[in-house]
This record gives C-alpha cells, structure tokens and sequence, in this order.
C-alpha cells in the first residue's frame, strides 16, 4: 500500500466517487465539486441551551467562518435527549433577520439618528444622575444570569433603587407565590424525570404539546416504548394536548379553583388522603382577615385545624363543583379517585392557565395542597410543576431576585437581616440597599406613563431583553400614554425593532444568545452555561457591557453608589496577576470572563435556602446541573433532582423520610392550603357577551420578534387570529376567514376567525394568539392582578365581537 | 492491491484507475473551483480497481461465501459508466430538492401540503411506510415514530392564514456536497454523511420511495450498519473547542 495520509485518501475517494472521462480532449469536463464537508473543513459544533422557553433543552450549534449554519439537538443533554422542536431546530435563524439593529440611535426632534456609544452610554448616565430615584429598569426572563446580576447589583447596591423588576412577573409570578406559601421557598420540588415516571399526567390549563413541546414528547412518546401514561387535559379549549388525552375536562374560565377544591372534598370524604404523610409532613392553612378594607390577607396565612379543613371543602361535591366548573361530577370523581389511589404516580404541570390568574397565588397553593394531601409528593411520578415560559425566568429573575421586592438567593428587599447580607456579599456599605421594595411590572409601566406632575414618579426606564410594548395588558393606558408625555425618556436594549422601541427616545443594539458568553436556569433547577462562538453584528454589544458601561460612567461621575465598602468601582474585576481588566471598555470586555466574574460572586447567595451552586467551570463541563448542587468527599459535583425527600436530597436528615427545611411554620411540614373559589373580576355579561383568552402558539415564542424573522415559522403561522366556536360562528353568522372586530372595555382589534383551526373554543369563549406585534390582543386584555403575586390575569376578560358592516 | 497510480503533479494526489467514459455534458451544471483533477492524466487503457473475487483462496476456504458472494464494489462504474453521472446528477437534484423544504441539512423538513391541526396521527398513513401517488412521493419516517409529529414538522405555508410580508433572512444553511460519505480507499463503503441520530431508518431516504441517486445498488442488503459506519463530524464525538467533553453531569 502506498503511503498516505488520510486526507489525502478522502480527496482520492472523493474523485472517486464521481469519476468521468472527459469528452475527447475537454479537461473542463473533469471539472467536479471537490468534498467540501470531511477533513479540512471549518464547520464546528459547540453547546448551548435553546434560546427560547424553560424547558432548557440543549442544542448543539453548528458554526462556520463566524457564523451560525445548523443546529442540532443535543444527545448528552438530559432535558431533551437530543430532540428539539421546530422552533429550537430554528433557532440559529433568528441571529440573522435583516432588520438587526447595529448601531445606537437616539430620538433628535421626533427622529432616531445613528449615534456612537460613547454618547448612548453618556446619555443615559446622565438622565440617571440627573434624577436617580426616577429611574426604573425592567429587564427579563431572557436576561442571563450575568446579565441580571449586574443590573441587580448596579440598581440596589449601586443607586439604593429598587425600582427594577422582570417580565416573568408577567408569567411565574404566581408560581413563586405558591411555592413560597406552601413550601416556604421558591422552585419545583420536582424534576422533569417525573414525566418517565408518572402514570397519570394531569394539565391544569396547559397546552404542553405547543408550548413545552419537548417535554410533551417526552411524555407521550413513553407510550410508543409500550408503557402506560394517561393524559388528563384540564382546559378551556380543545387543544393539541387534547388530541393525545385520554380525558379531555372542558372547564368555564376560573373553574380551576373549585377543581382543585373538588378533588380535596372527595379525598377527605373518602378517607383516601395519605394519613400518615399528612400527619408528619403537613400544616392546615387558609387566609386570615383583612388588616383593613384595601390591603389583602397576610399571604402566609394563618393555621387552621384539620377539621376546620374538612369543613372548609365540604361545600365542594362533585356535583357543586359540577356548576362551578362545568366539568361532570363523574369526572370530578374520577379525578379524586385517581388522587386517592396509593399505587399509582400523578404529575401535575401547569404553565400560565395558573399564572395569569387573579388568584394565581390561590390556584397555585391549591394543586400543591392536593398533592400534599394525598401524599402524591417528592417520589419519581409524584410531583405538582410548574413549567417556565422563558429561558431564565428562574435562573436569573427568581434565582438572582431582580424583582423589586427581591435580593439574590430568596433574600427579600424588606428584611432587615437579607439586606444586610446583600450589602456583605456585594461589599457595599450598610445602609446602601434601600428598605422599601420598588415597583411591580404593571405599577412601573403605570407610573412611567401618567405625568410626572400627577403622581408618575418614573421618568426614565431603561428596558433590556423584552418587548413590554407588546406584552403589558391594557397597552393604550399602561404604554402608549407615554407618547404624549415629554419629560419620560425610554432607553430600550434590543436586537430587532419592536412595538417598544417603536416609542423609544433611546435604542441599544444587543448581541444575543451565542453571540456572547451567557447562563441560563430553566423550569427544573438546571443551571446551564454556554460561550460567545460568532461575533454579534455591526455595533451591537452585549447588554451586561452596556449596564457596565453605565455604571462606569457614573462612577467617573462620581456617583458615590457605584462605589464600594472598599473605595472600589463595584464591578471592579481583576485579571489573574490582580492586575484591573477595564471591563467597561468593550474592547477590553472579553479579556476576562465577566460571566464566570459574576457569577462566582453571585454563588455566595445561594447556600441560604440551600439553592447551591456549583462553580462556574463545572457548569462549563456539563450540561446543565439541577441545585442544590453539592460538593461531594471526593471533591466532585452532585445535583439534586427531588427536593425535600430524603432519598435524593442531601439537606434532609436521615430518617425524615421528607423534610421541608424552610417551612413558613418553622416545624419541618409543608403547607395544606384552602382557598375558597371565587369569580374573576370581570365576567361576560350582556354588553359583553364572549370570553376572551390569550395565548401562545406553537411556531412563535412570545412576542415574535425572533421567531417572526424565521421563514420556516413565520410562514407556517403568518398572522393572528381569533379562534372561535362553530356553533357561535352559526349564531352570528361569521364565516370562517371572516374579519370581526373583538371589543373590550378597554379597546378593539379585528382578526380573521378560524373556525376548528389550532384550537376549539367552547361556545361564548374566543382565543387570540398574542405573537403578532401588527395586532395586538393586549389592547382588549384586562389589567387586573393577583393580590400577592401581582402578575396580571391575560386569560380571561368580557369581549364581544362585532361583525364588520 | 491493485494499481493506483500517484500522480506526481499533485504531489501525494491520487487518481485511482477507474475512469468512465461518459458523455460530460450533464456535470457542465456543477461548476465549483478549484478543479483539483483537472491535469491529471487520464490512463489509455483503463485498468479495473478491483477484480472480480471469483478465484479469491478465501473463498474456496469458506463454503458459506460461494453461496453469499460478497457485493461488487464498484459494479456500476464498470458496468454502465453513464450510471455513475446520472446517479450523481440525481444525487444533487435530490440535495437541492430537500433544500427547498430544510433551513439547513438537518433541519427537520416543513410540510409541502397543507396538515390537520388536530390528530396527527393520520401523519403515519402515508409516512409510516411511504408511498407514491401520481407524481407525489410521501417519504417514509427515517426515525422511529413519534407521537407529535407537528411539534417538529410545519406547514411550509399556512393553508388557512394568508402570508404577509415579513423582513429578510439571511441564513445560510450548511449543506451536504452532494458526494456522500467519505471513504478509506477507493472501493471502501462510505461512512455516513450525515448524523445517524432520528435516521436510523435508512430506507426511508436510501430506499424505494427515498431520493434518486441516494439508493444503493445492494439494497436487498439491510444490515447497513455493518458496513457504513456513522460519521464523527456529524455525531456529537468530535471534541469541541475550549469546552472539554464529558458527559452530562447528571447522576448515576
């Protein structure tokens, strides 16, 4: 055999491959493509989480000469074990939509012109300088982790504000309010292993095959393997999910509360609960009175007895929740059959049908009590979860508390003790973190948009990662107002142009995803890490350098805040030799790793309520590790996939069997919660005869920005629309394609109507997809709120729908 | 062995000596530079790469092999020199037609008719087997079944919503070169130019109603793993940069 090398064999093979002759004396003729794919070629695959939902699926990124060119689902990654959906196997796509903003502009006499950075970075500092305590930043669930932490740090340890609150506020905030009621701390006690191991799954308003399709999959395709899963579909509409469940319960809006009530009276009744772990693990609780006429119940509650308990859901037959609900009291029986059963698993998942509730906080306890209740709780199967819209509502917002009501690692802005500890960590001096939590989401956007003079004590908002001008209910009166208003400034970081920086006085281009270093921590604990593999576009930088950047700025201001207990710039970073690396110089941004920078120094806040972290090089290492993420003997890392249960749980003392270690009664036992049901602030009457509900749809993901500049998606689902019930449709005589009109008291919107399209209404309910920033439902949708967890209601408001002439 | 020449302009460039005649006009449609093989000299009298194994010792040694001949490697190229053209011709139609429905090789296809929005399990009465009607080709699955089959295929367009505008995208997708896979020598089987992962079905694109020039003369042959072997540029072996690779760190 002659001596070769093997790329010297593949170009052999290559011509192989495809030899001709040449016609008589031709040599163009030979003329064939060269392999251009094996040995030599530059193609490289790196990981990183999906840029989309919670579900923190894994992708591996295919890159070539600086840019993305494939993607595919990552086999290590133990989320999605290498499937993806459509929009994950897209996401590469969404770097490269032709309208990417690239270079600052800044609103000159009603018109944006191109500016350097330089000036963006000295405008803004200026306005914050000029009226510190005005100043409000609202950033996201898309934040990275890095990301949040130094907007957190620059707002509360740096200007003493508070005022700098997230989206997920718009999307989990009900969920953490339930979790901290029942269990005294925040995040799932469950993993998404539970879905291999569940025998029932039960949807509490979810459509889990469009929005967490990957979990769905996983789920369901168990059934294709020959094992046994039932579905329960809990809804309002006929959905995809409906299409795989063995039950589809069809429910009236709000009926989910007299659902959860139902299944505790039949349990109680029966004597099905688990009596023994209710004896060792729970506490009874229900609200106590109102302090006066406008604040609500202390959210912890106050004890109640067991047979106060059993008094309390009494009420709930199955024949009465029958009424509330609309679901048949066969069905309700079943439901609290299953529930009494010992010899079977049962998965409780819910996503925004529960969140975006006027008593989400309610609703969410509710599902938790039953599982408590009968004892369907911290073994594989046995779980309630909640299922996160974005990529980092839990790793950044919740985990690293932007909220303002929050400090990292569960601390709260109002506890003397968690301020303290902040202001430690962070090294700034005592006092620095001011006592009174700032303003929620909806409260900001109010504020910023009613005149200074009258109240409006917002005037600059600084928005990064998010598209509030699609997404805050009630646009007209929560957004839009601030059109009119002169002295507001309105800075917005973003990638593309959206309906916020339509009515932006100041625009940042940002890098996104993997065009700069990030982490992220998805619905089930998982802490993931990914590196900067292709250069953002033009001008754009990351948004972590610009709050940098800021804060530098105001620190050669001589703002006092942006220094330290030590005389120090509070983003002082070192290099290994201790020499100061000029981070807020972006061409000196990347010669240290900002992200390993903060995080380490954010990862001394997670031990209290044992949420901890591992050090950033292991994240590195893998793909993701659930917390608390403990250090083992042999100096290795182990996740933790059940909380509480002794079993798989290191902060659980032997013999325990559970233990719920940061218990709101300070006794171990988790709470048993009763909420009453009760109707939602605004029903369908005469005027206003429909239901609305908003929603996602599979191809888009949230407000569209990225997922509309995909043509494989954005074609597949090109606009909004308004699903409708045929019988309705009849009465009124629509046609399917037809354009109505859907009014609320707040506004109006026309859509085509879809009869038995993606979705099936019941009659006198209609769905609106809110992706589509041409027609936006949040006109029509109503501001209200859930008491504690302020996170408005987006499912159900009173519409009608008018035919046009 | 039998003869492979070097050719000495090219340096360590090999020119095997199988070479078709063949009319060149049908290649003229792939014009990529640079032309590596342009110069080389093309042998008179074209010698074949491999003998045909009938008097091969190991044979007559090893009774099962008389009634189990192992498969020509190269029968086409010998046999109908225009094959080996058409075939390839074939091959990059097949590659620019998948284009047309994938972001990027690999990319789960969009839908080229209009889907139901509810029980996709009608999916599976075409694409579980794949059939052919008329001019159109259902494909069969190349991974096992899934039961959401929407969460990952879409409409190509919307058969309800009329389109609308929407701002350019310039992505450019990989794209596989049309060659296949590569091979050790001349005669080799080709490992896989493709990840294996959700296509471990290989006739749903290699077989009857899978994509012309991409069928295998020894399709009777349904082992294909024994002789293709996956490719680790396309499987998730190849080692990243700067991330060291090492499995999840999940528990045992």
């Amino acid at each position: 055999m002659l001596t070769l090398d093997r790329r010297t064999f593949v170009k052999s093979a290559a011509m192989t491959a495809a030899t001709t002759a040449a016609a008589a004396g031709s040599a163009s003729a030979l003329s064939l493509p060269v392999l251009s794919q094996p040995e030599g070629s530059s193609l490289k695959w790196n990981k990183a989480p999906c840029r989309f939902c919670g579900t923190g699926c894994h992708v591996m990124v295919g890159t070539e000469n600086g840019r993305v060119v494939a993607i595919q689902g990552d086999q290590k990654a133990d989320v999605n074990k290498g499937l993806l959906c459509v929009k994950g196997y897209h996401v590469g796509l969404i770097l490269y939509g032709k309208d990417r903003l690239t270079t600052p502009m800044l609103r000159k006499d009603g018109k944006l012109v191109p500016i350097s950075w330089d000036e963006a970075i000295a405008t803004i500092a200026k306005r914050i300088a000029d009226s510190p305590k005005t100043f409000a930043m609202y950033g996201s669930g898309q934040w990275t982790i890095g990301e949040g932490c130094a907007g957190n740090k620059f707002m509360k340890a740096g200007l003493g504000n508070n005022h700098i609150d997230g989206n997920p506020r718009l999307c989990m905030a009900s969920a953490v309010t339930g979790f901290l009621s029942t269990f005294g701390v925040d995040e799932p006690p469950g993993v998404y292993d539970d879905l291999d191991a569940c025998d029932v799954a039960i949807m509490w308003g979810n459509n889990m095959a469009e929005m967490h399709p990957v979990l769905f999959s996983r789920l369901i395709d168990r059934r294709t393997r020959g094992e046994k899963v039932m579905v329960i579909d809990m809804t309002t509409r006929r959905t995809r999910t409906s299409d795989h469940a063995e039950h589809v319960l069809l429910f009236k809006p709000h009926g989910d509360l007299a659902i959860a009530n139902g299944i505790a009276h039949l349990l109680i009744k029966n004597g099905t609960y688990d009596k023994d772990f209710v004896a060792k693990h729970c506490n009874f609780r229900q609200l106590g009175p109102k302090p006066d006429e406008k604040t609500p119940p202390d959210m912890l509650g106050a004890p109640m007895t067991f047979e106060e308990y059993a008094k309390a859901v009494e009420p709930y037959t199955p024949e009465k929740v029958e009424e509330l609900s609309g679901i048949p009291a066969e069905k309700i029986r079943l439901l609290g059959e299953l529930f009494g059963r010992r010899d079977i698993k049962i998965n409780s998942l819910w996503c925004m049908g529960m969140n975006q509730h006027t008593r989400g906080t309610a609703i969410n306890c509710l599902v938790h009590a039953i599982h408590l209740l009968s004892g369907h709780f911290g073994k594989p199967g046995d779980a309630s979860t909640s299922l996160t819209g974005q990529p980092s509502a839990c790793g950044t917002v919740r985990e690293c508390g932007t909220l303002s009501h929050l400090l990292p690692g569960g601390r709260l802005v109002a506890n003397p003790d968690h301020r303290k500890h902040a202001e430690e960590f962070w090294n700034v001096p005592e006092g620095r973190i001011a006592p009174k939590p700032g303003y929620h989401t909806v409260e900001m956007f109010k504020r910023f948009n009613t005149p200074t003079d009258q109240g409006g004590d917002i005037t600059t908002l600084w928005v990064q990662v998010t598209n509030p001008g699609q997404t805050i209910p009630n646009l007209e009166r929560n957004f839009r107002k601030k059109k009119g208003l002169a002295d507001k400034f309105l800075i917005v970081s973003d990638v593309y142009p959206t309906a916020t920086t339509e009515l932006a006085d100041l625009i940042l281009p940002s890098a996104m995803w993997v065009e700069k270093n990030g982490m992220y921590g998805n619905s089930e604990r998982r802490t993931q890490q990914w590196f900067k593999l292709v250069p953002p576009p033009g001008d754009a930088r990351d948004d972590c350098w610009q709050t940098i950047a800021v804060s530098h700025k105001l620190l050669d201001m001589g703002v006092e805040g942006m220094k330290g207990k030590d005389g120090k710039w509070i983003f002082h970073t070192t290099d290994a030799a201790g020499k100061e690396v000029p981070i807020w110089d972006w061409a000196h941004y990347y010669d240290t790793n900002v992200d390993e920078r903060l995080f380490e120094e954010y990862r001394a806040f997670t031990r209290m309520k044992h949420k901890d972290l591992a050090p950033y090089q292991e994240y590195v290492k893998s793909r993701g590790l659930r917390w608390p993420v403990i250090q083992q003997p042999d100096g290795s890392w182990k996740e933790t996939r059940w909380r509480f249960s002794e079993f798989d749980d290191t902060y659980v003392a032997k013999g325990k069997g559970f233990q719920f270690y940061h218990s709101v009664t300070k006794d171990d036992k988790a709470l048993v919660w009763f909420r009453p049901h009760e109707f939602p602030p605004e029903m369908p009457d005469k005027d206003f005869p429909f239901w609305l509900c908003t929603g996602r749809v599979l191809e888009h993901w949230h407000t569209g920005t990225m997922t509309r500049r995909v043509p494989q998606l954005h074609r597949a689902m090109p606009r909004a629309y308004v699903e409708m019930n045929r019988e309705d449709a009849k009465r009124l005589g629509v046609q399917n394609g037809e354009v109505v009109t859907i009014k609320s008291r707040r506004g109006e919107l026309d859509l085509p109507v879809w009869i038995g399209g993606r979705g099936d209404p019941k009659p006198g309910e209609v769905f609106v997809p809110f992706f589509d920033e041409g027609k936006l439902i949040n006109q029509v949708t109503l501001d209200e709120y859930d008491p504690y967890s302020k996170q408005p209601d987006y499912k159900k408001c009173a519409v009608t729908v008018l035919r046009k002439a | 062995m039998n003869p492979i020449r070097a050719n000495t302009r090219a340096g360590t460039r090999l020119f095997t000596g199988v070479v078709v005649l063949a009319a060149g006009a049908s290649i003229a449609a792939f014009t990529q530079p640079p032309n590596p093989i342009a110069n080389v000299p093309i042998p008179k009298s074209p010698t074949p790469a491999y003998a045909p194994a009938t008097t091969s010792p190991a044979q007559t040694a090893l009774p099962w092999r008389l009634n189990n001949p192992a498969p020509n490697v190269v029968p086409e190229s010998r046999a109908n020199p225009a094959a080996v053209v058409d075939k390839f011709n074939a091959r990059v139609r097949s590659i620019e037609l998948r284009a047309k429905l994938r972001a990027f090789e690999g990319a789960p296809p969009v839908v080229p008719h209009p889907t139901t929005d509810m029980n996709v399990q009608t999916c599976r009465a075409c694409h579980a087997q794949g059939l052919r009607a008329g001019d159109k080709t259902a494909r069969m699955m190349a991974h096992a079944t899934m039961t959401s089959c929407t969460q990952c295929h879409v409409e190509a367009a919307n058969s309800f919503l009329p389109d609308q505008p929407m701002p350019a995208n310039s992505f450019a997708g990989y794209r596989t070169s049309g060659y296949g896979g590569t091979r050790a020598w001349a005669g080799a089987p080709p490992v896989m130019p493709h990840p294996v992962f959700m296509r471990t079905n290989c006739v749903a694109c290699h077989g009857e109603f899978g994509y012309d020039g991409w069928r295998p003369d020894h399709l009777s042959r349904t082992n294909c793993f024994q002789c293709h072997a996956p490719a680790a540029e396309y499987e998730q072996l190849a080692p990243s940069f700067n991330i060291p690779d090492v499995p999840d760190g999940t528990m045992p």
